[in-house]
């Protein structure tokens, strides 16, 4: 093929139909939810506990505590120390691990399928019994408290943590870093990580996730076999404290003296995700920042060279996480940037995006749906999450028609209701001496300069 | 079992054909026998700064519009580049298979038209905020520099790192543009992988319109430097750095047979067995014993006169520095004593994490153009799954012995340093 026949873009062929894979609800006999998917493809297997016990569930001043709950499941159980556990599941190949945000903890192992009924009772311990050995516990705490000193030295999470505190600034649980600070780390002992099990896992509150090859009454029997017998009380976690919205712009500069570049953060308190028009939101934030197309990263990178990329997002927790541009540029066009993220982000507000934009918008989030359902472990996770937000059952089943159908009338109207250019808080972490002076005369409102202290 | 076809085209290029219709999405993945390695002096970084440019655009395709159309159909998009080969891929719903080759069939044959001294300046700085993002401004970041430059020595062609210094960055022109296509974007010095949702006939019928037409080139000039190398450094070659880093590091490397050799496979087992899962040794002896808040190590899986071993090990605050380091290296030196019981646990875990890896067909498409390029033979893919397997202990301890002395070691050592 040459010359003219190469102009024009080829048309695509035929469709070919996608379902999201079906899913058996079952319940055991203590009542604990259990999703089976029995899923084509290669022999594994992902087995997830979802633990409706996150972050959110920790009492004030306690951060981090469900964070270090969810690490000490893997420090041994009244049976078998951290070693003997390692040495069980990598001895079948298995990978393992426990992770804990703010809405949920999940539990999760891969493995072959065939060795699941060696891994089941091995998860089950770990959720159900475990130790909290007071030195195995002591190295978990130990770990916590040197991440968190990573985190005061890595400009992204520098960024994210005091965008956090200031725009959540008059209270709510989300002002703080999901793994907590030193000092509420640092008082956190093993009887208050057992306290937290014992309180916030529990059969009821929980629910067993298993997709891969393995047929649906296998998996079933296997886990009545070793989850069945669970039974522990436990209260519902609360709704996560609601934070007044901040009503007025202000901008920051965390100083860190030296740097070359400024890792900067331009948002705001955002929604929930039990909002009512989450499909229009994300649609509109694909086309404010969402994508390489975004308008954003076209005007920031390709445009004018400022960045080597830049994202807007929304994290929708079961309470408003935050809506966020985040990027990092040099030191020289900091205020330039900055000046250009806000602009953009008056204009969709302002004018809405185009038809045509969310027409692409719709059409890539549709598109990728699929591509980002191929292992057992991204199918498990997305299980999870319906399980977490209390997602109706045919909420995947429906996705892709529902983010079709969104218009640039309801992307434009998710805009105006849910970005607020007037009360943006600025965050830059960079060379407060170099970034600084930039920033005036910018309307970000008052710029104060923070010190991070060591 | 992937099941694999493979064909050559009359102008040398290379098609791999991997069909699996569980998903109705395919991936399309392009290697290119260029990165790094192939830089000429005074033009580190310049691979990389070429890959941006092949998303700007070419004789049919507008300005960032490889991005557009593939975004606009639901798919996604990237590439990478790296020390032996550069790579670029799409995955996207499959009835849109057409398009991917398309644009990627416009820039390998008919990128030049496209390429402007405006557009390579935007990338330049592109590149530069890149470059700050993840070394200049990263705690720890310039490790790899670090590393590289003291276990190869100047004349090898792994002794600069793939992001290139400031410098050469700064020098890249519109010229390097055209004679870098000329040199190494041609069908003959390249490898295409269509994975996933397709016919194979159908599909190679496609790849033959698309890029059949795109003329061979002579063969690429030979990688610059001398790639011949002894897997021994003589002593054990040391860098301390105080820096505004959070924690103290040390950064352990070894020279070792390179990834196209039988003598990479017991290295990859003694690996897994040091620093992969939490019944490995390095997490057994250092992190359970509260010596490292974390320590690991991985091969890279290099072909031009060797590959190498890294080994990574981060303290606590309080930790001293010669205490991190004397733990990391005790373990590397009594790797000649690893066990029947450990190497078998190291295999079944790699055996089934290589399988999970698979379910995503972009890492799948990735590897079957990886073995067509580096072995000629993608079906290798389907081999490597036992290959591990059919290691001896006593094949393990002695490539341990071999090469992860001191006399075969660069070390680079972080000490926080207080605020400047």
């Amino acid at each position: 093929m040459r010359g003219d026949d190469r102009r024009a873009a080829p048309p695509p062929g035929p469709i070919r139909p996608y379902e999201f894979p079906a899913v058996a609800e079952e319940r055991l006999s203590n009542g604990m939810a259990v999703r089976l998917v029995s899923a084509i493809g290669l022999p594994v297997v992902t087995a997830m506990v979802v633990l409706r016990a996150g972050e959110t569930a920790a009492p004030v001043g306690r951060g981090g505590l469900a964070v270090l709950a969810g690490d000490g499941l893997e420090g041994g159980t009244t049976r078998l120390s951290s070693r003997e556990l390692a040495m069980a599941l990598e001895g079948i190949g298995a990978s393992y691990g426990a992770m804990t945000g703010w809405d949920s903890t999940t539990v999760a192992v891969s493995c072959l399928a065939e060795h699941l009924p060696e891994a089941m009772p091995l998860v089950a311990g770990m959720v159900r019994s475990p130790a909290f050995e007071e030195a195995e516990f002591d190295r978990c705490r130990a770990q916590r408290l040197a991440a968190a000193a990573q985190r005061r030295m890595d400009p992204a999470s520098l960024a994210a943590d005091w965008h956090a505190r200031l725009a959540y600034a008059d209270g709510g649980t989300y002002a703080r870093p999901l793994g907590g600070t030193e000092s509420s780390i640092g008082s956190t002992e093993a009887g208050d990580a057992r306290g937290f099990v014992e309180a916030r896992y529990g059969p009821l509150e929980a629910a067993l996730v298993i997709v891969g090859d393995l047929d649906s009454g296998e998996a079933l029997t296997l886990a009545e076999a070793h989850w069945g017998d669970w039974h522990r009380e436990v209260n519902p976690v609360p709704e996560p404290e609601a934070a007044p919205r901040l009503r007025s712009r202000s901008a920051h500069v965390v100083h860190r003296p030296g740097s070359v570049q400024s890792r900067i953060r331009v948002g705001h308190m955002g929604v929930s995700r039990g909002v009512g028009d989450y499909f229009p939101l994300i649609v509109l934030n694909l086309v404010l920042g969402g994508t390489f197309s975004s308008r954003l990263n076209l005007g920031l990178r390709e445009r004018h060279g400022f960045t080597y990329g830049v994202r807007s997002s929304f994290a929708p927790r079961r309470g408003p996480g935050p809506f966020a541009v985040s990027t990092a540029v040099a030191n020289d066009v900091t205020g330039a940037a900055v000046k250009e993220i806000v602009r953009e982000i008056e204009a969709v507000v302002e004018a809405g995006p185009a038809g045509e934009e969310v027409e692409s918008a719709t059409s890539y989030m549709a598109g990728v749906f699929p591509l980002r359902l191929q292992t057992t472990g991204q199918i498990a996770s997305r299980i999870a999450r319906m399980i977490v937000f209390g997602l109706p059952e045919d909420h995947y089943r429906g996705y892709r028609d529902r983010v079709r159908e969104v218009t640039a009338a309801e992307a434009a109207e998710a805009a105006r209701r849910h970005i607020r250019p007037d009360e943006l808080c600025t965050v830059i972490v960079g060379d407060a001496d170099a970034v600084a002076p930039q920033l005036e005369g910018l309307g970000l409102g008052p710029v104060t300069v923070h010190e991070e202290k060591a | 079992m992937i099941t694999v076809q493979e064909h050559v085209l009359d102008n040398g290029l290379r098609v791999v054909l991997a069909p699996d219709a569980t998903t109705p999405v395919v991936g399309v993945n392009l290697w290119y026998r260029v990165g790094s390695r192939n830089e000429a002096p005074g033009r580190t970084g310049f691979a990389h700064i070429f890959e941006h440019m092949m998303f700007q655009g070419s004789a049919n395709v507008p300005r960032n519009g490889h991005f557009h159309h593939i975004e606009r159909v639901g798919g996604t998009a990237n590439a990478t580049t790296w020390f032996d080969r550069t790579n670029y891929y799409e995955t996207l719903p499959s009835h849109h298979l057409d398009l991917a080759l398309w644009l990627e069939s416009d820039r390998m044959g008919w990128m030049l038209p496209a390429m402007t001294a405006e557009k390579l300046e935007n990338q330049r700085q592109v590149v530069m905020n890149e470059r700050r993002e993840r070394y200049d401004n990263q705690p720890y970041g310039d490790w790899d520099e670090r590393i590289q430059s003291l276990l190869f020595p100047a004349s090898h062609p792994y002794h600069h790192t793939v992001i290139g210094s400031m410098e050469d960055i700064a020098a890249a022109t519109l010229d390097d543009i055209h004679a870098f296509f000329a040199a190494y974007y041609l069908p003959n010095n390249a490898v295409i992988t269509v994975c996933g949702d397709c016919d194979p006939g159908h599909a190679l019928d496609r790849v033959e319109r698309y890029f059949g037409a795109i003329p061979p080139g002579p063969d690429p000039p030979p990688v610059p430097g001398t790639a011949r190398i002894p897997f021994t450094t003589g002593e054990t070659l040391r860098g301390d750095v105080h820096a505004a880093v959070p924690l103290p590091r040390v950064y352990a490397a070894a020279r070792v047979p390179p990834f196209t050799t039988d003598a990479f496979y017991p290295g990859e087992v003694v690996s897994h067995c040091l620093g992969t899962g939490r019944s490995s040794r390095l997490y057994d002896r250092l992190v359970r014993q509260r010596a490292a808040k974390s320590a690991t190590c991985h091969l890279v899986p290099l072909t031009t006169g060797a590959a190498f071993f890294l080994a990574v090990a981060t303290g606590f605050p309080d930790t001293p520095i010669d205490r991190l380091e004397g733990a990391l290296v005790e373990a590397l030196d009594a790797a000649g004593d690893l066990t029947g019981d450990e190497i078998e646990r190291a295999v079944v875990g790699a055996e089934t994490r290589n399988l999970r890896a698979l379910q995503r067909l972009e890492w799948r498409a990735d590897l079957l153009s990886m073995y067509a390029t580096h072995f000629g033979d993608a079906r290798r893919l389907n081999d490597d799954l036992r290959r591990l397997r059919s290691v001896t202990v006593e094949q393990v301890r002695e490539w341990a012995r071999g090469y992860l002395h001191g006399g075969n070691r660069a070390v680079v050592r972080y000490l926080p340093a207080g605020p400047p």
